[in-house]
């Protein structure tokens, strides 16, 4: 079948999770056809204000992905569309979609948002959460891709039959009124679903009263008061009277973990986090002190560096966590809200808040039972799709896969993570069809350049009225008129519509124009859409300057148009200087490896190896013991009960018999060179001889692992009842004696974690325990089950074990750090553990036949190898990844990839997922012959350089050497071009092309000039 | 009767229930005319056995319905909370009789400054327990509103209130619509 | 200090005799939340709140759940159980308390008009005929002095009458004239009523003794009267 197979993937839905996914593909080189229900791309996370654990602005961090997306040339992107019906099978689907009109001409639309301006119609913000209004033909937000607006049902015309002022207004001609639905098939080899899911509706909560003060939101609402594109541009106000607010409050679990008020029976995995990072971000809006106060349940900041965000949160800042379920919000006076709440010790304390935050969780989107329904996809008891622990990304249907929070409500990274491993699961069956249905784009040759004069061409854009409104953008036209070089000047109302694109190329050809200035918006967005321009014209892309003359002047100096104009007279100047000495670079294709190094085989390191090898890639698998399997061995079943053993076993199986795949076993990295595309790796043998051996690869995958920490307290070793979690699975399945004829069990949570020395959460223990205590109470219903425990972390829905393991008997009892629990042998040997009941504030005693220690994950110890790749490692010895959030199985230095342990503690669905991660990011180099490299990187000047070593001391890539000659080379193709060796280099040996001294000195010196 | 499986061949209602009903067909002519210029201000207590434990919002409805069309909608106060989350009087469950006034009155605090956050003069309880609750902690707490039923300010709406039915009346009511 | 409690020498029989009368009541399902406690107004009161009633009886301290006279200062008014995310039903649990309690030990008072109203048929221990003749004296007196309801119609044990009205004994008993309002509102609407000879009060004290063989008692008594003497379709509960 796969020979077959169609070189196409359809990704259904346009959030972080679709976009990831489909980056990945097309990428990889499969084409994609990426539906989207809505007018634009970007889903939840383009609403968010900052994201946790780094405060990155979330639109900063997703729009380049956007803008990629938009500009990807295998990637089909169909907005306002819906899936109706699907047939065919793995390998060759037929995929029926409706799209809906957006009744605006994507071709024509310049976005200037006049329309907006005149249309009569307001109707709420979806975008702002509804707290602020926009007009019925809209733009979802102002980095929307596509950058094209839509018209909605509300329309006025469309109601009423006439108004059309959008029509009367539109300088481009682009409205539509008559545009019709359209019905579309294509075909494509594999399905991936990633619809998100829909944020709570905390009406039903009468008791919360949000729908009756307008100062109670929901934490989404929240998120639009903090950021800057927000229904208060960014001011923390209460929406009652726009004042800033003093005291606010989270309430935690809103649909969440409740079967009373709701139906949410599990956990939603973000709103802890979440709420921790609105409260320090909501402290840093405000000058005046801002009081916060959290009433949660559990704290479930189980993720990697969580743990620590919520001990700045408090101890830094000073947000107050209150451990409380709230009962009721009162209105009280003065636009107030008053809680009343049992405090930890059962007093009843009473405090007044100016805003109400209900930390609302993830409930299924309202449409995917439908979607499901038409996919043959079958969901789970929650209504999310239903996933095997050992296949997470994987439904019930063949060729058909699923990631994001349809999958289980989750964070970003984890989403990041599982869009990556599903477009990995997707392909494994399209591979003898990668690049069949790809498009690559022609190119006129190149006019060569070399020794003209410069001839300048500068374009102003108006942007409609945005600078044109402000500034005067005829005497900044004709300013430039004068100014050395400058051979053509213009205006235009947009320079960055569809027609002015033809124009430009017109423009340069006529007049043999060889420098190219736009003076308009950002180059983040925007410049690559000139340098395409340029380039179809003949001109090399780097034969471009903009002058950000709106961001940086128009949108800032709107009061002061005069000025604002001298400014933009001065950017200008600026960039034609610096245009004046731009030079065309050539980047130039370098061949690669088509190898993978997987190190570590492990789980994660198998599932990375199988992955690529499916893909058609050779795999050097390397593993330092004797056997596969690392940690998996000693489990017995994942959560979902799924038997690992059996799994594994096939696991196993698959990596020996792969074709592709090369196993070393009892062998060690001891050395590395190269870049992404091309290492070079020496192994070492560990069984006796000690052969070396060298490969050449183009990725490698760090799964080094981790374990479980060897217990230093609780009189672990001394006493034999006294055992680990493993240690307890062991006995389990050896039918160890300890465990016959037991009566009482006592497990303690966080042995080695949470605590100053380790002050992260194993993520998994609690999970475990729960598991463990059930499948006691299940041997013995009567038995005596005690959890000792600091926060149950059953995130999402394995809160399931939670519910069961208390519906089962099982005693959950809280310590804190200040009050461990007692473990002594008394004098008959039996083990007495001792801790202060949470409810009672009384001591209670268990003399447990069984103490099972719930001890941490340490990841294993690497050094040398870490070092040889030049990977970072955290305090904790963790590896860290490119972006927390965003690559989380990258790393900064291209071309190395990370998965399981090594990286966080995490259950072995996360750890498969992550592995297939890793596949993929690996597949979006491997999947090419060669790579582009060079351009924007930074040179040495071999005479100047004095071999001091800062460049190579310098480096965050760890690219600069010495060479045999004493002096620094930088390989073009590795340097990432950050520039930050060129302004350490004491000896100016070392430029960074496109910004070399020469260019950025005509630059400033023309701000002192001027100019003429 | 659901608890014990005792089988009926009748239904249950509430006289509130019926109250409404008669109003909106027009059965029960009434109106808060009475009250227009004396703009004398009631609340309601929401009995928990009618309110949240059996009839939940529809009963807390048809309360405010009645209740707002024989005092007038701008003479009517709600409790914060109110309706199906309102807290108990404190004298329900057999608490008035249990021989714990120190703890019954402790728990009637809650209540008694509910109803003087309110501000009004008279607090309707639809429920005897309520009624006697809360006339009890009123004296206890230094209150200065009376508890009335609500088919007293009905018949006095009707102007069908008798001389000897005003026992719950304050002085302020005692002759209206005699 | 004081000594800890041995958990593993408590049996859990309270919470099982409660499971097994009131499956649905989900006690274990405790995840010590605090969102009773924090909206009962009885928490605090003799060292007792919702929370920690729960709590005592997960843990198996029976002997001092089965003693507590809070179960006598809460009010079993529900709001607990409205706001706990596992829906636990408190109200109930209290109810097994009180029920736990040996009937002489029960507060004299509920315990007291408990009986009045298995014997009487109110709580206040009027006889039915005593019931019967106020109830027409007191229309006599409306129909002769006010002519407005000279026709007022009011009936005990009326054969075939739509409605049944039940009556809090207070009114007869202690303050007759509260009677009058509400027939004159009835007659206004020209309601086909009548009452009832048999279990006539709208009060229940047997229920909040949680003397459940007194309270079905006097259910089936009523129910019995209705279906069989009267016939009526609707029985109105005036409280």
């Amino acid at each position: 079948m796969s020979k077959q197979a169609i070189g196409s993937v359809l990704v259904v839905g346009g959030g972080i999770a679709g976009i990831q996914a489909s980056l990945d593909l097309a990428d990889s080189g499969y084409l994609v056809y990426l539906v989207e229900k809505n007018s634009a791309i970007g889903g939840v996370m383009s609403q968010l204000d900052k994201t946790f654990p780094t405060n990155d602005c979330s639109m900063c961090i997703i729009s380049p992905k956007l803008v990629e997306v938009g500009r990807h040339l295998n990637i089909e992107l169909l907005t306002l569309s819906e899936v109706q019906s699907i047939s065919g099978e793995q390998g060759n689907f037929e995929i029926k979609l409706t799209q809906h009109p957006r009744y605006v001409d994507v071709d024509k639309c310049i976005a200037c948002g006049i329309c907006a301006e005149k249309c009569p119609k307001k109707v709420l913000n979806e975008y702002d959460a509804g707290l602020g209004k926009r007009k019925s033909i809209y733009l979802k937000y102002a980095q929307a891709v596509p950058l094209k607006y839509a018209i909605d049902e509300n329309c006025i015309y469309f109601k009423k039959g006439k108004c059309k002022a959008c029509e009367k207004f539109c300088p481009s001609d682009a409205i539509n009124f008559d545009d019709k639905q359209k019905e579309l098939t294509i075909n494509a080899g594999a399905i991936l679903i990633a619809p998100g899911s829909a944020v709570y509706d905390p009406s039903v909560y009468d008791t919360y009263g949000y729908k009756q003060s307008p100062n109670i939101v929901t934490s989404l609402e929240f998120e639009r008061i903090l950021a800057a594109t927000g229904p208060f541009a960014g001011d923390l106000v209460r929406p009652s009277d726009k004042k800033a607010p003093a005291k606010i409050a989270w309430l935690q679990c809103v649909g969440s973990r409740d079967i009373n008020t709701c139906d949410n029976s599990y956990c939603s995995s973000v709103c802890c986090m979440y709420a921790n990072k609105q409260a320090v971000i909501a402290k840093e809006h405000c000058d005046d002190p801002l009081d916060t106060a959290i009433f949660f349940m559990d704290l479930r900041t189980y993720g990697k560096d969580f743990d620590k965000y919520n001990l700045r949160a408090q101890e830094d800042h000073g947000v107050r966590f209150i451990r409380s379920r709230i009962h009721s919000v009162f209105p009280d006076d003065d636009d107030k809200l008053r809680i009343v709440y049992a405090t930890e010790s059962g007093k009843r304390a009473e405090e007044r808040f100016d805003m109400v935050v209900l930390s609302v969780g993830l409930s299924p989107g309202k449409d995917v039972a439908g979607l499901a329904e038409k996919m043959g996809v079958e969901l789970n008891n929650h209504g999310f799709a239903r996933t095997s622990c050992l296949s997470p990304v994987s439904t019930n249907r063949e060729g058909i896969f699923v990631c994001g929070t349809f999958q289980e409500p989750k964070d970003i990274p984890h989403t990041v993570m599982e869009a990556s491993a599903s477009a990995a699961a997707a392909t494994g069956n399209l591979s003898h069809a990668r690049w069949s249905l790809t498009r690559v784009k022609e190119m006129p040759p190149e006019e060569n350049v070399t020794g003209q004069k410069p001839r300048i061409g500068v374009f102003v854009c108006n942007c409609g009225i945005n600078i044109g409104g402000v500034a005067d953008v005829p005497a900044i036209r004709d300013y430039a008129r004068d100014l050395t070089h400058v051979i053509h000047v213009e205006d235009n109302l947009f320079t960055c519509s569809q027609d002015n694109q033809d124009h430009i190329k017109q423009i340069i050809r006529e007049k043999g124009i060889n420098r190219v200035v736009v003076a308009s918006c950002s180059p983040r967005t925007h410049e690559p859409l000139f340098q395409e321009t340029i380039r179809d014209a003949g001109l090399n892309k780097y034969l471009f300057e903009m002058a950000n003359i709106r961001d940086h002047n128009t949108w800032v100096h709107m009061d002061n148009p005069e000025k604002a104009t001298e400014k933009a007279k001065d950017l200008v100047r600026m960039a034609v200087a610096k245009a004046a000495y731009s030079e065309p670079l050539h980047q130039v294709s370098l061949k690669i490896s088509k190898a993978a190094l997987v190190i570590g085989g492990g789980v994660s390191g198998m599932e990375a190896a199988v992955g690529i090898a499916d893909q058609g890639r050779p795999v050097y698998l390397v593993e330092k013991s004797i056997e596969l399997g690392g940690n998996a061995k000693f489990l017995g079943t994942t959560w979902q009960g799924e038997q690992i053993g059996p799994y594994l076993e096939d696991l196993v199986n698959r990596v020996k018999n792969h074709p592709d795949i090369e196993l070393f076993m009892q062998t060690k990295v001891t050395g590395t060179t190269g870049t992404m595309g091309n290492f070079s790796t020496t192994l070492t043998s560990l069984n006796g001889e000690g052969k070396e051996i060298k490969i050449d690869h183009a990725v490698t995958v760090l799964a080094t692992g981790g374990r479980e920490k060897v217990p230093e307290q609780y009189l672990y070793g001394e006493h034999p009842h006294v055992m680990t979690q493993l240690d307890m699975d062991r006995a389990f399945s050896e039918s160890d004696e300890r465990l016959s004829g037991t009566k009482s069990v006592v497990f303690i949570q966080c042995v080695g974690s949470r605590i100053p020395e380790r002050p992260y959460c194993s993520k998994i223990c609690c999970t475990h325990s729960l598991k463990s205590a059930l499948l006691l109470k299940n041997k013995n219903p009567k038995m005596k089950v005690y959890i000792v425990y600091r926060d149950i972390r059953s995130y999402g829905f394995r809160e399931e074990l939670y519910v069961q393991a208390r519906e089962a008997g099982v005693i959950f009892i809280r310590y804190n750090l200040k009050n461990l629990p007692k473990v002594e042998s008394l004098e008959d040997d039996h083990l007495s553990v001792t801790v202060t009941d949470h409810v009672l504030g009384m001591p209670v005693r268990l003399k447990p036949d069984l103490l099972v220690l719930a001890s941490g994950i340490v990841p294993n110890a690497n050094t040398a190898l870490f070092e040889f790749f030049k990977v970072p490692v955290n305090s904790e010895g963790f590896l860290i990844e490119a972006h927390a959030k965003l690559r989380p199985v990258d790393f900064s230095s291209e071309g190395i990839f990370l998965a399981g342990l090594a990286h966080y503690p995490k259950p072995i669905e996360e750890s498969i997922a992550q592995a297939k991660a890793a596949a993929s990011r690996a597949m979006t180099i491997l999947a090419k012959e060669e790579i582009m490299v060079g351009g924007v990187v930074a040179s040495v000047e071999d005479a100047r350089c004095a071999a001091c070593l800062t460049c190579v001391r310098t480096c965050p890539y760890g690219i600069p050497k010495i060479n045999e000659d004493s002096h620094a080379v930088i390989d073009s193709a590795e340097c990432h071009g950050c520039g930050m060796c060129v302004s350490e280099c004491p000896g100016k040996a070392i430029s960074l092309q496109h910004f070399t001294d020469e260019q950025l000195l005509a630059k400033t010196s023309a701000l002192f000039t001027s100019g003429g | 009767m659901k608890k014990f499986n005792i089988p009926h061949n009748f239904e249950f209602t509430s006289i509130i229930t019926l109250y409404a009903q008669w109003i909106r067909e027009g059965k029960l002519k009434v109106n808060s005319d009475w009250n227009r210029d004396l703009k004398i201000k009631f609340t309601l207590q929401d009995p928990c056995n009618i309110v949240r434990k059996t009839w939940g919002e529809l009963m807390a409805d048809d309360l405010r319905f009645v209740i707002k069309t024989i005092v007038g909608e701008e003479n009517f106060v709600d409790m914060i909370p109110c309706g199906t989350n309102n807290f108990c009087c404190g004298g329900g469950g057999g608490a008035l009789q249990a021989g714990l006034p120190e703890q019954r009155r402790a728990y009637g605090k809650v209540k008694f400054d509910q109803i003087i956050k309110t501000g009004a003069n008279y607090v309707f309880a639809p429920c005897h327990n309520c009624h006697g609750q809360m006339e009890d902690i009123g004296e206890f707490y230094g209150g200065n509103y009376h508890v009335v039923h609500i088919w007293t300010i009905m018949c006095l709406a009707m102007g069908v209130l008798g001389e000897n039915e005003r026992a719950y009346l304050g002085p302020d009511l005692a002759k209206v619509g005699l | 200090m004081t000594s800890p409690i041995e958990l593993d020498e408590l049996y859990c029989d309270f919470k099982e005799s409660v499971q097994a009368s009131i499956p649905e009541a989900n006690l274990d399902l405790c995840l010590t939340c605090g969102a009773c406690t924090g909206g009962c107004p009885a928490s605090e009161l003799l060292d007792m709140d919702p929370r920690k009633l729960v709590r005592m009886v997960l843990l198996g301290m029976d002997d001092e759940v089965r003693k507590t006279p809070w179960a006598w200062v809460c009010t079993m008014c529900a709001r607990c159980f409205k706001a706990c995310p596992m829906k636990i039903n408190i109200p109930k649990l209290v109810y097994s308390v009180r029920r736990s309690w040996p009937r002489d030990k029960a507060p004299k008072g509920i315990r007291g008009s408990c009986d009045q109203h298995i014997r009487a048929g109110n709580a206040m221990g009027v006889p039915s005929k005593d019931f019967i003749w106020v109830v027409e004296d007191v229309a006599e007196e409306i129909q002769e002095n006010d002519p407005k309801f000279k026709d007022l119609k009011v009936t005990v044990d009326r054969k075939g009458a739509h409605l049944v009205i039940n009556q809090n004994s207070r009114e007869p008993v202690t303050e007759p004239d509260e009677l009058g309002p509400l027939w004159k509102i009835l007659h206004m609407v020209e309601a086909d009523w009548t009452y009832p000879s048999v279990m006539w009060a709208g009060e229940n004290y047997c229920l909040f003794l949680a003397d459940e063989e007194g309270w079905k008692y006097i259910l089936e008594e009523f129910v019995y009267h209705i279906d069989n003497n009267l016939g009526a379709k609707v029985v109105v509960n005036t409280e």
